[in-house]
């Protein structure tokens, strides 16, 4: 039988793409972006306490697990009833930052060493017109003890709330690569 | 099948039976650190602890219709934990019988027919071969070839009261043996309630780089860590440290290795979950718990207390925290863990549970972080020559066995003790020493 090697129905083509949102001025955008960069210099210098205060009070800060499922399988790979990483409120947040500023947090002292890196940034509108949605993706790289190295890299979905004290983070996902975690813990926020 | 597979794996190895027990001495109370460390010992402990041990491979909520499954690992064998057409639960080796590619590789799902994308050689939820491709070529040009004998190596299966379990063993007692009066304690957690338990959905995944015993050690009865290690963790929970502990109403109790230590305190563990409305839960049910599991179980459903069955199943009652430490070689273990609730347990408590376990006893969980660093750095000074030499003290609670009018087993007074970690040891040394 003659196979035709040509175009045929088979082979994808192009779709068009989402509009870049025109809307978002270069103002927010960069706005958004020294927002972005504020809280990683804040997580890094274990400014723990004045990252909350970059928090809404409604804060929802979610980290999900991937579970591995097949393509077919009619449930989702991402579920928020699902145990998660992080899944917490300003409260739960508050309470781990206790015990890792608290003296005896043993696993601590001598302190982690991060970097978080922020890139690929996107902003739109969101239908509430003091809301902004922000797409970016991080690394974060932790040192531990002598040898110790672990990175993280991830793709975040926020919600930036205009207030009277400036921009506040009011929702955040976060999906790393990894599925089994290669590390003992998790002692960093992303 | 079996006729096919070359039985045991074992191979000839350095260490005798006189060796395996210079490295344990329960009279005195010490442990040779070379068993934290020491490959060949890490071999022989697959060959004889993971490839016979009855090992907790789930819970019947993670597959409750035909056709689900999901994937774990029995040692370093991951497997297929399929119910099928017959509702029947089959535990299979995720390995093709062809070539030895995995088979599957979603974690949990629904399907019918497990094809090899290798090949794609199709295998039914009860490990038979049910096709591949050119069949009738094997047919004409392989004298004796019978599907039959292709199927996936089938494990053992047995369940108690929602938890299944798997041997590869075929010499390996019942499970019910097994488990013995391990039951009556496991009944804590798993018949509080006439609905019975599930575990909430997903699986956290870490990896940790320490010995698989080590974590084993510390849940089985190490609760003589938990003030110090954790007092960060509990001014995070609780506002204030870990409070002090009435020893002489503890006790440290243990069957085959299996070990659990515990106060009779009802409700101390569940409350480093942070939420009230799970103590009033837990109080409110306090009756009804000892009209079905009598006085002193009743008071063992949310205490400060840890419990790990031989070799690596795990759970903190309270928490309702359930992990398995799967070893990945000497030095690594790969972590899992879910959430266990009673399924007639109201939908928002159920929701507490899941969010309180996360931020407890998960790798970003205020009390875990500091267990993985500890149980690391144990591993990890073993590989200085100096420091192999010399044993580890093991001999708190020497003198502390006492006999009990209504608790099972091998019962000790007070649960800062060493005691299950003894027994652990000992079913250890036995299941090592078992050289057949």
């Amino acid at each position: 039988m003659p196979v035709f090697l040509g175009d045929t129905p088979v082979i994808r083509r192009p779709a068009p793409p989402p509009p870049v949102d025109p809307a978002v001025t270069l103002e927010t955008y960069y706005r958004v972006q020294q927002f972005l960069y504020l809280e990683c210099r804040l997580l890094d210098e274990e400014r723990y306490e004045e990252w909350l205060g970059l928090l809404t009070e409604d804060i929802h800060y979610w980290m999900p697990l991937v579970q591995a499922r097949y393509r077919k399988d009619p449930k989702p790979r991402y579920d928020p009833h699902r145990m998660a990483y992080y899944d917490d409120d300003l409260f739960t947040l508050r309470r781990r930052i206790t015990r890792a500023l608290h003296p005896t947090a043993w696993a601590e002292d001598p302190p982690t060493r991060t970097v978080h890196h922020v890139s690929n940034i996107e902003v739109e509108r969101t239908d509430n017109p003091d809301e902004y949605r922000a797409y970016s993706t991080f690394t974060c790289c932790r040192g531990r003890n002598e040898v110790e190295e672990s990175v993280l890299h991830g793709r975040r979905v926020d919600l930036l709330r205009e207030t009277p004290n400036g921009l506040r983070l009011a929702r955040r996902e976060i999906y790393i690569t990894q599925s089994v975690l290669l590390s003992k813990n998790l002692n960093v926020f992303l | 099948m079996p006729t096919l597979t070359t039985g045991s794996s074992t191979r000839r190895v350095g260490w005798s039976k006189d060796d395996l027990r210079s490295l344990i001495d329960l009279e005195k109370g010490f442990i040779d650190r070379r068993i934290f460390w020491d490959q060949e010992i890490y071999q022989l402990e697959l060959e004889r602890i993971f490839a016979r041990c009855w090992l907790f491979v789930g819970h019947e909520s993670q597959i409750p219709n035909p056709d689900d499954f999901i994937t774990t690992y029995m040692g370093e064998d991951p497997v297929i934990v399929a119910r099928d057409l017959q509702n029947r639960i089959n535990v299979l080796l995720n390995s093709c019988p062809h070539r030895g590619n995995r088979i599957v590789f979603a974690e949990a799902g629904t399907r019918r027919r497990f094809n090899c994308n290798y090949h794609g050689w199709s295998f039914a939820a009860d490990g038979s071969l049910v096709g591949l491709p050119a069949e009738e070529l094997y047919e004409q040009t392989c004298p004796g070839f019978d599907k039959k004998d292709f199927g996936l190596i089938k494990a053992r299966v047995g369940t108690y009261n929602g938890l299944i379990f798997a041997t590869f063993d075929e010499e390996a007692p019942p499970l019910e043996e097994y488990l013995g009066d391990f039951r009556w304690y496991l009944d804590v957690l798993l018949d509080n309630d006439e609905g019975g338990t599930e575990f909430i959905d997903g699986s956290v995944k870490s990896q940790m780089n320490c010995n698989w015993k080590l974590p084993a050690e510390n849940f089985v009865g190490d609760s003589y860590h938990a003030a110090w290690t954790h007092n960060s963790g509990a001014v995070g929970m609780l506002g204030q440290p870990v409070g002090k502990i009435n020893q002489d109403r503890s006790f440290a109790v243990s069957v085959n290795g299996h070990g659990w230590q515990f106060g009779l305190d009802m409700i101390g563990n569940a409350m480093t979950l942070g939420e009230q409305e799970v103590l009033d839960y837990l109080r409110s049910r306090e009756q009804v718990v000892a009209e079905r599991l009598g006085k002193i179980r009743s008071r063992m459903v949310g205490s400060v207390s840890s419990a790990n069955m031989f070799p690596h199943f795990a759970f903190l009652p309270g928490h309702s925290t359930f992990r398995v430490w799967h070893p990945r070689g000497p030095n690594k273990i790969e972590l899992h863990t879910w959430v266990l609730v009673n399924k007639n347990c109201p939908e928002h408590i159920k929701e507490l549970y899941r969010k309180g376990v996360m931020r407890t006893f998960s790798p970003t969980g205020v009390f875990e972080m500091d267990d993985g660093e500890n149980w690391e750095h144990c591993t990890a000074t073993a590989a200085g020559v100096v420091a192999r030499r010399q044993k580890l003290h093991y001999g708190l609670g020497m003198n502390s066995q006492i006999e009990h009018d209504e608790l099972k087993g091998e019962v000790h007074l007070r649960k800062y003790n060493d005691a299950n970690q003894r027994a652990f040891y000992r079913q250890w040394l036995k299941l090592m020493c078992d050289e057949r």
